[in-house]
């Protein structure tokens, strides 16, 4: 069973259908892709699957169960998690203590006036364990906003992870990268794959193709083409392209 | 009895300038029926009246005379929002559409329908680089297999287009100044003196596709 499936999603917006008929299945422990051209849908896809959007018509389902127009923070809570095309970061706290906001469980240890969180010593390797994770332990003291671009994309996604997501959304994360910070963010992806389920938004298609196991091409608010990169790349006109064998 | 899937039923649509002495400024006009689920190519020049053409389809622009006729139901008579469940435009961009509401919803038709039965596609972006191509192509035929029925406009300016064109389909409506030129092929397209003028040296170039054993 998948763990997270979209069936017969719709959306519009006053008389502009966004969505049309979606259909989506995430399996458990693999790397799932959504890439399509500007305008075909893509981010509203994501921010229906994730609860911003309510559909006009469909159901969402996580582990079976139906997770339709739940709000953010109750699927944030049932294990899914997400990072934006548009970075949120609290700039002015360092790197390690934009993690720490994100564990589960700070939030009653911030409620309790006798808590320092600066001493809490399990937070803080959590917080660090994370860090690894995403390549930054040497920058846990370092003010967030002086961070490169793309270290700032690899926070963004341990903050995801802090969370300690069974699912993570992923959207957009070479946006703004260069070959350089893409081919590490490669490297990232790959690592996070052996412990989450992903699910990423890519416009860069020769990203997906190297990280992704399955991929679904989105255009005109709909699925139009579906496989493993392997399989996508046997199209002929793939083949003609940047992308194929071809060239 | 089955209906056809889409009959323009004598249809005319004239732009007007003038008040009081109207000169007409434009006028299309087109009559034809398709019975079952087919990939139509839709070509001609910019302002030869294709997007009109498509906006009359999926009821989004009023006639001046005659009908359309989706899968039996005439669509101007379609409850306003559930006119793209017959037939839906998919723009080169998110475009809002208007309508202008005449009559209230339950004086109208429902579509009958939860999922489009025409996709009309005007003119989509076609870039050979990123291969998206080949998908589009397969959702167009995928869509065919399903039985619903695929316009797919296009105005060439290269040499792929048309073999686009030419690989995926069945039948070619030219649009010019108004009228309508049917073709059952594209042998038959190309053979049209009109197409001929209008696409000039693109016919004689060579297509990507040569040389490659496809």
């Amino acid at each position: 069973m998948a763990l997270f499936e979209a069936r017969h999603l719709h959306k519009r917006f006053g008389q502009q259908v966004v969505l049309e008929e979606i259909n989506l299945s995430f399996e458990e422990g693999r790397l799932s892709g959504i890439m399509g051209p500007n305008g075909a849908g893509k981010t509203t896809c994501f921010n229906v699957l994730t609860g911003r959007y309510k559909p006009d018509r469909g159901q969402v389902l996580f582990d079976g169960e139906d997770i339709t127009g739940s709000p953010p923070e109750k699927i944030v809570r049932r294990g899914i998690s997400r990072s934006f095309q548009i970075m949120n970061l609290f700039d002015e706290y360092t790197v390690l203590d934009n993690i720490v906001i994100a564990l589960p469980g700070i939030r009653k240890k911030l409620t309790n006036p006798m808590h320092a969180i600066d001493a809490d010593s399990e937070m803080q390797d959590r917080a660090m364990d994370i860090l690894d994770r995403v390549g930054l332990p040497g920058r846990a003291r370092t003010n967030s906003k002086s961070l490169s671009y793309g270290e700032r994309r690899a926070l963004e996604i341990g903050v995801a992870l802090a969370t300690e997501p069974r699912l993570l959304f992923v959207d957009e994360p070479t946006a703004g990268l260069g070959a350089d910070g893409t081919s590490r963010l490669a490297d990232l992806i790959q690592s996070l794959k052996e412990h989450t389920t992903i699910v990423m938004i890519e416009h860069d298609m020769q990203f997906l193709f190297d990280v992704a196991d399955k991929i679904s091409v989105i255009h005109w608010g709909q699925v139009i083409a579906e496989g493993t990169p392997d399989e996508l790349r046997a199209n002929p006109w793939v083949r003609r392209s940047n992308l194929g064998e071809l060239n | 009895m089955n209906a056809p899937m889409l009959h323009v039923d004598n249809l005319v649509k004239t732009y007007t300038k003038g008040a009081f002495r109207k000169q007409e400024t434009f006028r299309l006009e087109a009559d034809f029926r398709i019975d079952g689920p087919e990939i139509v190519g839709l070509m001609g020049p910019n302002g030869s009246g294709k997007t009109t053409l498509f906006e009359l389809m999926t009821g989004s622009n009023s006639p001046t005379g005659g009908k359309v006729v989706c899968a039996g139901r005439n669509i101007h008579n379609v409850r306003y929002d559930e006119r793209d469940r017959l037939a839906i435009h998919y723009h080169q961009s998110y475009q809002v559409r208007h309508f202008a509401r005449r009559k209230p919803a339950f004086m109208m038709d429902r579509a009958g329908s939860d999922y489009p039965l025409i996709h009309l596609f005007d003119e989509p972006q076609f870039n050979t680089q990123d291969g998206y191509i080949g998908f589009m192509l397969d959702f167009f035929r995928k869509l065919r297999a399903e039985n619903r029925l695929v316009f797919l406009c296009v105005h060439p300016n290269e040499r792929f287009h048309l073999d686009i064109l030419k690989e995926i389909c069945e039948r070619f409506i030219f649009v010019q100044k108004g009228t309508l030129h049917h073709a059952v092929d594209f042998e038959s397209l190309v053979a049209l003196q009109p197409v001929q003028a209008y696409l000039g040296n693109l016919l004689t170039e060579q297509s990507v596709l040569e040389g490659e054993g496809t």
